[in-house]
């Protein structure tokens, strides 16, 4: 019935859209914390200037966009039919596997948590078949292993230089406080790499939803419209969870050094743009944790604390599946026909809710305080000089 | 099937453009401190990521830095040169991020 189709479709995009939203208000922290603290720029600038340039950097590229739209779940002949409610509970594993994690402080990745969501959905909807595994390991899950590797090496590489680069033997200042400065472009970039391939992710999904109902062509791109909406969906909730940042400043715990945050960031950013740029979907948050955990090991004196590394390694390895299974269970329910999608949504809109106001009845804690980025930095322990920093609480 | 090829033209490219863009800020910096104008910027609240210096270090510091301008021995000539090197650099630096922006929009290149 077109009702329903109706119905369904402004459902999967407006959750497709709330998920968007939630990917920003996540990651605003791992952009902009630097250059607030530097007293380089004000709260509000930064906060606003990550936003503009999540904005901007979602209209930069939609090859992410095309490797879920029209990659991973094969459609069309030989392959399945994708229904807009297999989508819709593919998305609701992802968003109650994010909030979870969110909740409980695992170390996690939204991208992760969309991919699993749906390939659980359509695994239980119509079996293996359904899946390319090829696109899935070549576009999916080799990025995921590979990306935080890449980046940790090329940030080891670049902290090596920029800290050989301004050496001193002579024990002048070397300067390297300047680098505070070029923290404000280099969280920037970061920001606006972000917009290039989050967003986009979105952008994927919705246009999967319009060709399950041949709105659009198996082949068709990604509509104007549907980057217009997610761009803003995702730079409203950078904008939105930037207040948090506010919120966290006086609770620094690692130790990064502006030169070591410059490199770390530029890294960040460059392995993301480039990965965009050939479609690769891979998470920002490990792509930035990767670059913070090579840097650490750039600087002279730094060994890796292997429990916390692998700690972090075991939740990015646990998030596919895990939202998998989610997304799985939802799509057994959607089965059950208009129903078992309305069972979904509430299920789903539940848990939200429940997890949003658990989390306000506590709000300072060490897990929602610290970005993820920042915690994976205590993963390498640097030996100090002489003196101990006290940490004003 | 698998795309290869695309992991190592993301290493490459990524490391490339890391490398450049962070090298030629080093250097900017190195040549800013050569002329005798050391930034101090310091950061007085906490956040992630972030070392706090403490009122006396922050003194200590802008002391440090007013001191090596002050016996510099380099001539002034010298010190324009440096002056001029350091923002070239940094000039470059931001050419090379707007490059590698102009790459990856097709948008801007027709293709």
């Amino acid at each position: 019935m077109p009702v329903d189709i109706t119905l369904i479709i402004v459902l999967v995009i407006a959750l497709a859209l709330f998920f968007d939203f939630t990917n920003g208000f996540h990651d605003t922290a791992n952009a902009m914390a630097t250059p607030i603290a530097t007293g380089a720029l004000k709260p509000k600038v930064a906060v606003g200037l990550a936003a503009i340039l999540n904005l901007v950097g979602a209209f930069l590229s939609t090859e992410v966009a095309k490797t879920i739209s029209g990659g991973i779940i094969r459609e069309g002949d030989g392959g399945v039919l994708i229904t807009p409610e297999l989508i819709f509970a593919g998305l609701i594993g992802a968003i109650v596997w994010n909030m979870l994690t969110w909740l409980l402080g695992l170390p996690s990745s939204s991208s992760h948590a969309l991919f699993g969501g749906l390939i659980g959905a359509a695994l239980v909807g119509f079996g293996t078949g359904a899946i390319d595994f090829g696109v899935l390991l070549s576009k999916v899950i080799l990025p995921a292993l590979l990306a935080p590797l890449t980046a940790g090496l090329i940030a080891f590489a670049a902290t090596k230089l920029a800290y050989g680069i301004t050496r001193r033997y002579d024990g002048k200042p070397d300067g390297r406080s300047g680098f505070r400065y070029g923290q404000i472009f280099s969280s920037s970039l970061v920001a606006l790499a972000h917009g290039t391939n989050d967003a986009q992710k979105t952008m994927g999904v919705i246009t999967l939803a319009l060709i399950s109902v041949n709105l659009l062509g198996p082949d068709d791109g990604v509509p104007f419209w549907v980057v217009v909406v997610c761009a803003l969906a995702i730079a409203l909730g950078t904008y939105v969870g930037g207040w948090r940042i506010i919120k966290t400043l006086g609770t620094g715990l690692t130790d990064v050094k502006p030169a070591q945050g410059f490199s770390a960031e530029t890294s960040t950013a460059a392995t993301i743009l480039a990965s965009s740029h050939l479609g690769f979907a891979l998470s920002t948050t490990q792509v930035a944790s990767g670059s913070v955990i090579g840097s650490g090991l750039g600087r002279r004196g730094s060994t890796v604390r292997w429990g916390t590394a692998g700690r972090i390694a075991i939740g990015w390895l646990l998030t596919l599946p895990a939202a998998g299974i989610v997304g799985a269970l939802a799509a057994l329910v959607a089965h059950l026909g208009t129903w078992g999608v309305i069972i979904d949504a509430v299920v789903g809109v539940g848990t939200i809710v429940f997890i949003f106001l658990w989390s306000r009845r506590d709000q300072i804690g060490h897990h929602n305080v610290v970005s993820e980025v920042a915690a994976s930095g205590e993963a390498v322990a640097i030996a100090r000089k002489s003196k101990k920093k006290k940490v004003a609480k | 099937m698998i795309d290869w090829m695309g992991f190592v033209i993301v290493l490459f490219a990524a490391l490339v453009g890391a490398v450049v863009v962070v090298g030629l800020y080093a250097f900017g910096l190195k040549m800013l401190v050569r002329a005798g104008r050391v930034p101090v910027v310091t950061p007085a609240t906490f956040t992630d990521a972030i070392t706090v210096l403490t009122p006396a270090e922050i003194k200590s510091a802008e002391k440090k830095a007013a001191k090596a301008a002050r016996k510099n021995p380099l001539s002034a000539g010298q010190k324009r040169v440096a002056l001029i090197a350091a923002y070239g650099s940094f000039v470059l630096c931001a050419a090379a991020v707007l490059f590698g922006i102009y790459l990856i929009v097709p948008a801007l290149h027709g293709g």
